[in-house]
């Protein structure tokens, strides 16, 4: 089984750094933007390892790590402090509180993998799925339009998965001169903040490479993206071929 | 405590800038002395700042070219330079460079004796525009070069009386 790693960091460029580090490993890497969300995204997902930035707005990691050492189905994950504060008495403080090491920012990926060893073993990924396997799983083409259907559960991984796939199906669709591109969530059973975050990406992704891109959800579900600002604007049609007949 | 004036500043965020670059991004940077700020604010480019408050308070400026930018961002994400195109990224990027200095220099300044807390970092960036602080009791400005571009680090800091 995959270990669960999740890093909290506000700096996207440090979760990038964390889960590069990570990817030649059996290992699965959720991101959190803060405290908040990484006790909401450690209460789900329960990781294995937690990879912990100490300055963040809403919620410090300082915070985020009393709230896990004072949850008792949470407190037994080892945690890695990420600072950019060696100062003693900041380095004393997060000693105290129990974490398993801790590494002052500027880091290296390898530095970081060194300090995981350890405590624990990373198991080499074996067998990966292939791009191409995993594109598969949500796109299809109905004549000149690229028809990507996500999943009934969008979930962090999956928005992972989809975004990565679809960096190069963009390209690819560009080099073949496709232009379109229907957007389906017929299918989705529940309209959280993942499959919003996933849409707006999806479709920021697209109007980077001039792709027209129509979403198509059912009635239910326009209700519930007015709900949220992101997509509260964006036009929904209630079918394929109602959104392929205005693209 | 002897005051902020002891405080070897330059030489420290000196090191620590350098530091950054090589640590983080595997880029040598050479000292440019004068600085050369025009290279670095005519055109498009990006300033990070992150301020630090307390028994002393100041910011750390960062400022770089946007093409520099980029070429950074890249570097640390281990991508092709025409892929870092992101604002997200980019400023991204600036804001942890200035963090990490930030959170270097605050460390050293807590360890003199100075207690203080480090501001979450803010950036600003266009063609026009100037960044300028007033009243500080230090002040350093340091230019770096890397093989092809500028950058400049400005530290000011006070005391509260």
């Amino acid at each position: 089984m995959a270990l669960k790693v999740l890093t909290v960091d506000d700096s996207k460029t440090i979760r990038m750094i964390v889960k590069k580090a990570f990817q030649p490993y059996n290992c699965v890497v959720f991101e959190a933007e803060n405290g908040v969300e990484g006790l909401a995204a450690a209460t789900k997902e329960k990781p294995g390892l937690i990879i912990l930035d100490i300055t963040m707005p809403v919620m410090t990691g300082i915070e985020m790590l009393d709230r896990l050492k004072g949850d008792a189905t949470l407190k037994e994950i080892p945690v890695i402090m990420l600072t950019a504060e060696s100062g003693k008495d900041n380095v004393v403080n997060i000693v105290k509180k129990g974490v398993k090491d801790y590494m002052v920012k500027p880091f290296k990926g390898e530095d970081l993998l060194e300090r995981v060893r350890k405590f624990m073993t990373l198991e080499p990924k074996t067998e990966e799925e292939s791009p191409e396997d995993k594109a598969a799983k949500y796109f299809t083409q109905v004549e000149d339009i690229v028809v990507l259907t996500l999943p009934a559960k969008v979930t962090r991984p999956v928005t992972v998965e989809v975004e990565g796939v679809l960096q190069t199906k963009i390209k690819d669709m560009t080099a073949a001169q496709l232009k379109k591109m229907i957007l389906d969530m017929g299918g989705v059973s529940e309209t959280n903040v993942s499959l919003i975050k996933l849409i707006i990406t999806a479709f920021q992704h697209c109007l980077k490479a001039n792709v027209a891109v129509k979403l198509v959800a059912s009635p239910k579900q326009g209700e519930e993206l007015k709900g949220f600002q992101e997509t509260s604007q964006i036009a929904v049609a209630d079918s394929i071929d109602a959104a392929r007949g205005s693209l | 405590m002897s005051g902020i004036h002891a405080v070897d500043l330059k030489s420290f965020v000196t090191h620590s800038f350098k530091n950054v670059f090589k640590t983080m991004l595997s880029m040598q940077l050479a000292p440019e002395d004068p600085p050369n700020r025009p290279s670095v604010t005519t055109g498009q480019h990006i300033v990070g700042t992150v301020g630090f408050g307390g028994a002393v308070m100041g910011n750390v400026n960062i400022f770089v070219s946007r093409e520099f930018a980029r070429e950074m961002t890249a570097a640390m994400l281990g991508m092709p330079v025409e892929e870092a195109r992101s604002d997200e990224e980019v400023n991204d990027l600036i804001g942890e460079v200035c963090n990490m200095v930030g959170g270097d220099l605050k460390s050293r300044l807590c360890d003199a004796g100075f207690t203080c807390s480090l501001s979450i970092p803010s950036i600003t960036f266009g063609d026009s525009f100037r960044v300028e602080s007033k009243g500080w009791d230090r002040h350093e400005l340091i230019g770096f070069r890397s093989s092809r571009h500028s950058a400049l680090l400005e530290v000011y800091v006070k005391t509260p009386n």
